[in-house]
């Protein structure tokens, strides 16, 4: 063999020593998607997913037939089981992104490569947030027949739906951010799980449990109408004519200061899309309906009748209020009013899961950052 | 057998590193791979104690050891993925610890496991990789479909990767090394899965790298392909850089030669004339003769010899590669 072999080309390749960001984070995405794309899991998944809120949409319609603001209710219910539905799918989602990799011996042909750590991340993250979205877009058809039967605004949906894109954004970057720091896919995915379980459920438990230290001892002042004493006959039945009044009585009660705590409850994902959604109370009996004492019990007209998410964020907004130690008899007439909302809590929420998210990412992009001084006991590189 | 020593291949190198006409194994900042000193332990375990290792520019070289020597360590640290903690590494006249990303432009590397991407196509591989070394989109292409043609894959260019052989993952992991035509090339294992075809194309392609000026850098175990390949070796054994030497070195060194012949004891008796030492060979079928020859010119000699006295020679030749008859020489441990 001879030595004056021509080269076979001049160089042909300009030396880049970094990638554009975008570029970089374009590239990982699509090649995340190409993989997604052409696997069945996915598809499964999502077929499932419809199938089950298939079923769950035809259920509420069925029940919730007679009445009023249905297009709500079902609205509502729908925004709240994607929302739980996604905590539950996100994770499987983006829980392996990285350590799947290097499972399968391709992170470090990856991190050979100009590629940051911070680009591959990124990428990752979007690969996974899109993919949990497609779920939001499967759910669509129901979400658009709860909203032609009217009685949503715009607005309420509008950002509805924007929260829970957020929500899932933030659980799909937590899965990318563990599955940097597990070692093993599995061991990631069931971390994530939990960690969206402390924020769903353990605000829940600790708020549940923290109302016992913030019990304090209260004269409470209860006032309500009722028919005077010996207007009844011996049915019990009020005698015509009788005029409704006003009744005191105080009492001595150990009560929650649950305004202490709500904060705890702000970090719970159906908290944070709950707390932001403006709810609109249009076509609700006003407070003038009521301003006569009968007219609360003879009212016919809508009633108040909240949606699951709804509820959450009128609990929120009472747990945010505190206990009412001098009720008065019109706000007995007003228990079925919703509240108003006070001091938003959902800023508050999102951020302590942005900066959870955060933190973990940040941690994540030290780790594969290379060359790699430590290692954890048994991995390798490659 | 032997190819050429690397002396002519100072005059292909690119431009602007011909400022001065090295002398053969010359390597310094701006080219080839010099480390020194490098150790390196992952908790107790020491995998690197102390190794010297010197690959120049235009050369193969081999790296040679038992399993568990470090040989994939060090390919990890020159790599960039691994930091020493010890010594010093010099790739392409860059440090791998402190300056990364001039090191990974520079480096193609292969790793010994077979990190597939099922779902996407060869040409798909090789494009994404060519754009994460910052390629533009064109000349991603050109290179996938240039790189496919050489490693013999044009025809699964459009297929997914799970449909590919032990050997076309191993083409396309050496052709994915390669995309951002590297100066410096580490391969790990390269032919383990190739066959025998695919690792005469594997030589031909390393030498023809080595050929423009590039620095090659093989680990393998199958000892009689390295002689064929590679320029120089050095010898690892429990972390420790034990030897190094060129080929040409190796070739000259002493080494067993085994003989046949009709009948045996006409040899045997011959031998015991001239006054050679030789014994029979335990691990092999047929019955041979093994002796220890000094130099080629001592075997052309014996052969010679024999044949002129009549003696009806049916097999004559080296015991084993060069590198082999070094590696079996030096006091390693084989677990």
């Amino acid at each position: 063999m001879s030595t004056l072999t021509e080269p076979s080309m001049p160089q042909p390749v300009r030396r880049a020593t970094e990638l554009r960001f975008l570029t970089a984070v374009r590239t990982v995405f699509a090649l995340e998607m190409k993989q997604r794309l052409r696997g069945k899991g996915w598809y499964w998944m999502l077929g499932t997913w419809f199938v089950v809120i298939a079923f769950i949409f035809v259920l509420a319609t069925g029940l919730l037939g007679t009445t009023d603001n249905e297009g709500g209710i079902l609205f509502d219910l729908i925004v709240g089981f994607v929302l739980f539905f996604g905590l539950l799918v996100s994770p499987g989602l983006s829980a392996n992104a990285v350590n799947g990799d290097r499972a399968g011996g391709t992170l470090a042909i990856l991190q050979v490569t100009l590629l940051t750590p911070g680009q591959l991340l990124m990428g990752k993250w979007l690969a996974s947030w899109v993919g949990s979205l497609a779920f939001l877009i499967v759910s669509s058809p129901f979400i658009f027949w709860a909203l032609a039967l009217g009685g949503v605004s715009a607005q309420e949906a509008l950002v509805s739906l924007l929260m829970l894109a957020l929500e899932l954004a933030v659980v799909c970057a937590l899965g990318v951010g563990i599955s940097a720091l597990a070692n093993r896919p599995l061991f990631s995915i069931v971390s994530t799980y939990m960690l969206v379980a402390l924020l769903a459920i353990g605000t829940l438990i600790v708020f549940g449990l923290s109302t016992m230290l913030v019990m304090e001892r209260h004269i409470m002042t209860v006032s309500s109408y009722s028919y005077p004493e010996g207007s009844f006959d011996s049915m019990g039945v009020p005698e015509e004519g009788a005029e409704l009044e006003c009744l005191t009585h105080t009492y001595e009660s150990e009560v929650p200061r649950t305004e202490y705590i709500t904060w705890i409850l702000a970090a719970n994902p159906f908290v944070v899309v709950a707390d932001a959604v403006p709810y609109s109370t249009e076509g609700l009996p006003d407070e003038s309906a009521s301003a006569s004492p009968q007219a609360a019990y003879l009212t016919d007209g809508p009633y108040y009748t909240p949606g699951v998410m709804e509820t959450i964020s009128q609990g929120v907004r009472s747990a945010q209020a505190g206990p009412d130690f001098e009720q008065t008899c019109e706000e007995s007439q007003q228990a079925l009013r919703p509240l108003p909302q006070g001091m938003p809590i959902w800023p508050l929420g999102l951020g302590i899961q942005v900066a959870l998210a955060a933190g973990l990412l940040l941690l994540a992009r030290r780790k594969l950052t290379m060359p790699a001084r430590r290692l954890a006991q048994g991995t390798r590189i490659a | 057998m032997r190819t050429e020593p690397a002396g002519g291949v100072v005059g292909l190198l690119p431009p602007e590193r011909i400022t001065v006409a090295y002398p053969l194994t010359m390597t310094n900042e701006f080219g080839g791979i010099v480390v020194e000193g490098v150790a390196r332990s992952f908790g107790s375990v020491q995998a690197i104690r102390d190794i010297d290792f010197e690959a120049p520019p235009g050369e193969v070289t081999a790296l040679i050891g038992p399993n568990g020597s470090g040989k994939t360590t060090l390919m990890l640290i020159m790599a960039s993925l691994l930091a020493p903690d010890l010594g010093t590494v010099r790739v392409a006249g860059f440090d791998p610890a402190t300056q990364p990303a001039e090191v990974r432009s520079r480096v193609g590397w292969m790793p010994d496991t077979l990190g597939v991407w099922d779902s996407l196509t060869a040409r798909e591989v090789l494009r994404t990789l060519g754009a994460l070394y910052g390629l533009s989109p064109a000349d991603c292409s050109r290179r996938a479909d240039e790189l496919l043609l050489t490693v013999r894959l044009t025809e699964f260019g459009r297929q997914p990767a799970r449909v590919l052989s032990r050997g076309q993952q191993q083409r396309l992991s050496l052709a994915r090394a390669l995309i951002h035509d590297p100066q410096v090339l580490l391969l790990d294992e390269p032919a383990s899965g190739l066959d025998p075809g695919s690792r005469v194309e594997l030589r031909t392609l390393l030498r023809s790298l080595a050929a423009q000026g590039k620095t090659v850098v093989v680990s393998s175990h199958v000892l009689s392909e390295l002689d064929e390949i590679a320029d120089r070796a050095v010898f690892v054994n429990r972390g420790q850089s034990v030897k190094t030497q060129t080929l040409d070195e190796a070739g000259s060194q002493a080494r067993r030669y085994y003989v046949q012949a009709q009948p045996m004891s006409a040899l045997a008796e011959a031998l015991r004339s001239y006054g050679v030492r030789f014994e029979t060979r335990g691990d092999s079928r047929r019955e041979e003769f093994l002796v220890q020859l000094g130099s080629t010119a001592e075997a052309s000699w014996l052969l010679r010899t024999l044949v002129m006295s009549d003696v009806v020679v049916t097999a004559f030749a080296p015991a084993g590669g060069a590198l082999e008859e070094t590696y079996m020489s030096l006091d390693t441990d084989r677990l």
